[in-house]
């Protein structure tokens, strides 16, 4: 009886396995699953998301594969799409393009500025669903539209994306000259106790010039919210000479809505910063407050620092620095330590000076350190200044509170940011 | 013998750490927020005293739960109980099966495939369940190794992005929350049961039962370094992060340059996490076969298998509705199971075999 | 009284073939004789020699134990029966019948035509012993006896093949392999009845108790070094006649990932390539499956850049990626059959023809796509670099590249859990085919993925049961 059973069992086993052969035969040569493979896909490298009427502009700049022996034929195209979510935009794609778009190697998002209007997270949202998109994708505001931002011709690399993406790169993040942050940061931080977020301000000059290249672009002041960086572009376009000719964009852009980019190549710069709480946009930093917030919650490599001391401007680099804010509480008095310290070598004065002042570059006057250090303490004073007048908590000091001072949350977290004494701990010293 | 304690404690080492690597870990930052190794602590800890006290029941006797059964109660109570084991590790296996379906879906393919892709498993499932403990032994040899090169790749591509302040205020869950969070997903805890089945299958030498214990704990440390790590990693964000596992390591900066390196040491943890699947499935059959005496395992592995299959096409759409009737209700039943059932283990007279 | 004729009768009505010479001479003393051999099998110089030569000189009158030693031959056995002498003769000795006299001499005079030992083909080595075994059953036991001198060496001669009468010398270490070990295998030969026995592969099948597997259940080894080396491991070996290829039982996977090269080169270097060559093997038959997989179903296993670069070249090919694939891989099993099959001077042709015409101009004319040509060629080089296994290996590629083509990547992982679980519980003589890793054995891992130094060798391997447990003592 058992032989018989096992009989069976093989017969049965033999049919089961040519069945499984017969259909995975089938599988394999039809090639339709249902599922969206490489030929069917459109592969979006950066997605621009506008706003207009509540209606969600996405701006999606796909790289399209031409035929091409050696695999160097990538030709890469926008498309737009609207609806009521950036979901929905991308569906309308889908039905232009007859390709499936998939975010998953989309590296940047780019936010047009009628998004100020909006709530950040309903223009985000989409990008946080389970499996659309990778957490890692670069996020920033450009000025004037996304799609027009996406237009525009770079002139150091052949794509607009990989220029922003450039510009938005680790490596200039850890030399202080922009506060990238990707799509889990900025979660992270708006969904903490802080509510609040930032993320890179983007700009289009032309090549050599502040000047803005976009022909959307709205007055600075405007976009300054909080209207601190009006006040301090004329320091930063003063000080920003030892870093070239992108230093003084802040205070340039002001005049913008003149000149259209075209086919003009331009230069891209995120040396200024966007800032949100509770999901609504509460202005742009300039360039100094962007600094102040890079070196404390960025891990820096080397900044360089443009200040004058005794009518002279003087460039220091910075290295080994250590920046951060601490919050006590004693006495029912919340105090902020807002610490910063750094190793310094000149890297340019506008003196005189003789080759073994040269080799004596990382010896820096007492005198100058301390100007370098009333600086740097200027720049955390403006960042405050401007927190607290926007109740934008990007240093995350209810974070602090709630993490490292828990009874006294309920006690001060309306008023933290107003209540709390601040002290400076900076300290700068000679490399040598 | 069929088994041996390494074989044992390999098992309950990598498929313990393993079969929670999914959905557990975010089920738990749902329930208690930054304390959620707390509850996991609390369930680790209850289950790992219950494998101790099985392990040592092992070093009274050399008989199986169905001989020792038999021998104090009669063959007929002896296959009832088998019979009531079966059904408890059917019910072990459903949602696993089901939080794995999601984890392939999302995991292996780009855009939501069809349920189809997930049939294979169940080819492997028959077979396997035709397989006995000697198979289960040997594929934990192979497991093991496995288990701990992906995670010891994927730790190391995750380390980099913990943040560990994203614990703090520490304790500050009510602390019913955090038993809540204990209770509801006690019905993943199904350990101390398959030692219980593994009992008399084995040879027990001296500090075999410590051996085991710790092989548990070492599992439960692997399973709480990984609540840790995607705590650290996503904080507040970790209760919407679904598929845990396949989440820490993106934000390893070699991904950008390499792509998704990290896919390939999930492809490679994926053979680990369907052995500690097909675990529940083969000691079901194996329940069945003593149960009703009927010897043909291929038939027995078929029947099981094709009521999962049945179950995950028709309840597709009901995956919240099912586990929520898990998280609610189905702590009782392990507790009895998984909890009660081996201590009374302890009452059943055992001499050993001649 | 038998007469010399009765007997030639005797053998010639059986052997009726041409090629069954029988010389007959007579001695001096005009006594008659009768030699009978196969013509090509038997040494006629020798026949001359030891054989005619001293019987033609004999004067007197000689009988029958005076011809014994008379005769100058070493191996010289006393036949009584007719059939006796008709089986020696088809096995290449020679009979000699004396006149009046009904028993006969056997003459081992066997000498079948054969080459002289040479470097296998197969198993190449830079460092370490050249001699190859040949189709030769003699020569292949003298130089297995040449390397191991022991007494306990034991050598049973066995015959199979109803027709062919094959010899197959089962060769073993006694007192080191497993008791009763040697009795299983000859049993299982014996179940077999066939006609011929032309290679030891039907003798592999036969001491398999699975033989329909995808997977082997002995080793094979074309050197006597590696024979030698595997007897001393308390194996047992078969050496076939008219075969090369000596097998190996108990077999484990581990052991066609170890090379003969790795016991002579220094330890490191050794467990670097045994490294190596897992992976090779890994990456030899995954590659084109998980290529394609990424391709149809999860494109994020590509970097990025690469993805560009391949989402280009296949952009405007006739062919679909799965299609494409089996295209490629189909035109290189081809190329590597008609290299083996086709004469060496056409092979230069087929070079030309198989790289530039079908390999670039099929590029060229975008039929298929140069990745596509790149994986099939990287995984080919890695598979080959376990050549024991290459039959098991490219089926098994083929196998996963439709599961790739039609489920996925997640059809890729459930097919290799099966493997496992298929694997784990397959034996070879009650040595499981994956030890030393499932089962677990400590002892045996340093001569598995790892190349331990000769001194941590100190025991033989543990998964072969052995009764001899210690290799090496140091005094």
């Amino acid at each position: 009886m058992i032989k018989r059973s096992d009989k069976l069992v093989k017969k049965l086993a033999i049919v089961v396995y040519w069945a499984i052969m017969i259909i995975l035969l089938g599988l394999f040569f039809s090639n339709d699953f249902g599922l969206v493979d490489i030929r069917k896909t459109s592969i979006i490298v950066a997605v621009g998301v506008d706003v207009e009427d509540g209606e969600v502009q996405v701006t999606a700049q796909l790289a399209v594969p031409q035929p091409s022996e050696n695999g160097e034929g990538i030709q890469y195209t926008q498309v737009q799409g609207s609806g009521f979510t950036v979901a929905d935009a991308l569906n309308e794609i889908n039905a232009k393009t007859g390709y499936y778009p998939k975010l998953l190697f989309c590296k940047l998002i780019l936010i047009g500025e009628d998004c100020q209007k909006e709530e950040l997270f309903k223009v985000l949202s989409c990008f946080y669903r389970r499996n659309y998109s990778e957490l890692t994708a670069l996020v920033a505001m450009c000025e004037g539209k996304a799609s027009d931002m996406l237009a525009k011709t770079a002139s150091l690399k052949s794509e607009t994306t990989e220029a922003i993406r450039q510009v938005l790169s680790d490596e200039l993040k850890k030399s202080a000259n922009v506060s990238s942050v990707n799509l889990k940061d900025i979660a992270e931080s708006g969904f903490s106790v802080s509510k609040a977020c930032y993320m890179p301000y983007i700009e289009a000059n032309k090549q050599g010039t502040s000047e803005s290249g976009g022909g959307d672009a709205i007055g600075g002041d405007s976009q300054s919210g909080g209207g601190s960086s009006g006040g301090s572009s004329g320091e930063s376009s003063g000080g920003g000479g030892g870093q070239g000719g992108s230093g003084g964009s802040g205070g340039g852009q002001s005049g913008g809505g003149s000149g259209s980019g075209g086919d003009e190549p331009l230069e891209f710069t995120a040396r200024r910063t966007a800032i949100f709480s509770d999901g609504k946009f509460k202005g742009i930093l300039d360039e100094t407050q962007s600094f102040a917030l890079d070196i404390l919650v960025n891990e820096i490599r080397l900044a360089v620092l443009p200040f004058n001391y005794e009518d002279t401007d003087y460039t220091l680099g910075l290295k080994n620095t250590d920046g951060g804010v601490k919050l006590k509480v004693k006495d029912g008095k919340p105090t902020l330590t807002v610490s910063f310290k750094a190793k310094a070598q000149v890297q340019g004065a506008k003196v005189d000076i003789t080759p073994k002042e040269v080799s004596q570059d990382d010896v820096v006057p007492t005198e100058v350190l301390k100007t370098a250090e009333k600086a740097v303490e200027e720049r955390f004073e403006n960042l405050l200044k401007t927190c607290r007048e926007t109740d934008c908590d990007i240093l995350e000091i209810k974070n602090l509170l709630h993490k490292y001072n828990y009874k006294y949350y309920d006690a001060f977290k309306d008023d933290i940011l107003t209540r709390m004494e601040v002290k400076y701990e900076i300290e700068i010293e000679s490399m040598n | 013998m069929k088994l041996c304690t390494r074989q044992i404690c390999f098992i309950l080492l990598a498929y313990t750490a393993v079969s929670r690597m999914i959905l557990y870990p975010t089920l738990l930052s749902a329930a208690c927020g930054r304390d959620l190794l707390f509850p996991a602590l609390i369930d680790f800890f209850v289950q790992g005293v219950i494998i101790w006290a099985v392990a040592f029941l092992c070093s009274k006797t050399d008989k199986t739960l169905f001989e020792l059964l038999e021998g104090a109660l009669g063959n007929i109570v002896a296959r009832i109980v088998y019979g009531l084991f079966a059904a408890f590790f059917f019910l072990t296996a459903i949602i696993p099966l089901f939080e794995q379906k999601l984890y392939v879906h999302a995991i292996f393919y780009d855009t939501i495939p069809s349920l189809l892709v997930f049939v294979p498993f169940f080819f492997f499932s028959v077979y396997a369940g035709t397989k006995g403990f000697k198979n289960i032994g040997r594929s934990a040899d192979i497991c093991l190794p496995v288990f701990i090169l992906a995670m010891l790749f994927i730790f190391v591509m995750a380390l980099v992005e913990v943040k560990w302040d994203n614990f703090l205020p520490i304790l500050k869950t009510p602390i019913k929350k955090v038993f809540g969070g204990s209770l509801s997903t006690l019905y993943r805890f199904s350990e101390p049961c398959w030692l219980l089945m593994f009992m008399g299958h084995f040879k027990y030498k001296k500090w075999d039962a410590a051996k085991i214990t710790l092989s548990y704990a070492g599992g439960a440390v692997i399973t709480l370094f990984m609540l840790f790590v995607f705590y650290g990693i996503y904080g507040e964000l970790a209760m919407s992060r679904q598929f845990a596992i396949s989440k820490i390591s993106l934000f390893f900066p070699a991904i950008e340059l390499l792509g998704r390196i990290d896919l390939i040491a999930l492809y490679i943890l994926e053979i680990a996490m369907l052995f500690a699947l097909v675990l529940n499935i083969q000691l079901t059959v194996h329940c069945v076969k003593k149960c009703t005496g009927y010897t043909d395992k291929n038939v027995i592995s078929f029947i099981v298998n094709a009521a999962l299959l049945i179950i995950l096409v028709v309840c597709d759409s009901k995956f919240h509705s099912i586990h929520t009737v898990y998280e609610k209700w189905m702590w009782i039943v392990f507790v009895i199971f998984a909890n009660v059932m081996p201590l009374l283990a302890w009452a059943l007279p055992r001499r050993k075999k001649r | 009284m038998v007469t010399l004729e009765k007997n030639i009768k005797g053998v010639k009505d059986v052997l009726t073939s041409q090629d069954i010479i029988v010389f007959e001479f007579n001695s001096l003393s005009g006594k008659k004789f009768a030699a009978i051999y196969a013509d090509g099998l038997a040494d006629k110089q020798l026949l001359g020699e030891l054989v005619v030569k001293p019987l033609r000189d004999a004067k007197e009158d000689i009988k029958l134990d005076d011809v014994k030693l008379l005769l100058a031959s070493p191996e010289v056995k006393d036949g009584t029966k007719i059939k006796d002498a008709i089986k020696e003769v088809s096995d290449g000795n020679a009979v000699l019948f004396v006149d009046g006299e009904k028993d006969f001499f056997i003459i081992g005079l066997k000498n079948p035509p054969g080459r002289t030992p040479a470097e296998p083909p197969t198993q190449i080595v830079i460092k370490g012993p050249r001699e190859g075994f040949t189709e030769d059953i003699k020569t292949n036991l003298g130089l297995v006896r040449k390397r191991v001198k022991s007494e306990n060496m034991q050598v049973k001669m066995l015959k199979t093949g109803k027709r062919s009468d094959t010899a197959v010398a089962m060769v073993y270490i006694d007192g080191v392999c497993e008791k009763g070990l040697p009795e299983k295998i000859e049993k299982q030969i014996a179940k077999n009845e066939i006609d011929l026995i032309p290679d030891s592969s039907y003798i592999s099948q036969f001491i398999s108790k699975k033989p329909r597997s995808l997977f082997k259940r002995n080793g094979t080894t074309e050197k006597p070094d590696i024979f030698c080396a595997k007897i001393c491991e308390g194996r047992v070996g078969l050496i076939v006649d008219g075969s090369p290829i000596a097998l190996t039982v108990p077999y484990m996977l581990v052991e066609d990932m170890q090379a003969a090269e790795d016991y002579y080169a220094l330890s490191y270097r050794s467990t670097v390539l045994r490294i190596i060559r897992v992976m090779s093997l890994i990456v030899g038959m995954l590659l084109p499956a998980l290529y394609i997989s990424a391709q149809l179903f999860k494109i994020q296993l590509i970097p990025f850049q690469l993805l560009l670069k391949i989402a280009s070249s296949i952009s405007g090919l006739p062919l679909s990626p799965s299609v494409e694939m089996f295209f490629t891989l189909f035109v290189l099993e081809v190329l590597n059959e008609a290299s083996i099959r086709m004469p060496k001077y056409v092979g230069l042709a087929l070079s030309v023809v198989g790289a530039l015409v079908l390999g670039d101009t099929a590029v060229k004319a975008g039929i298929i796509s140069s990745p596509a040509i790149i994986i099939i060629a990287l995984s080919a080089i890695c598979l080959y670099t376990t050549p024991d296994l290459v039959e098991t290996t490219t089926t098994l590629r083929w196998i996963f590249l439709i599961i790739a083509g039609s489920i996925g990547p997640f059809g890729i992982v459930v097919f290799i859990c099966f493997l496992i679980c298929y694997l784990v519980t397959e034996q070879s003589y009650g040595v499981p085919l994956m030890c030393p890793f499932a089962p677990l054995v400590k002892n045996d891992l340093y001569d598995s993925m790892v190349k331990a130094n000769s001194y941590t060798l100190k025991k033989r391997p543990e998964s072969l049961n052995v009764r001899d447990k210690v290799r090496l003592k140091q005094k």
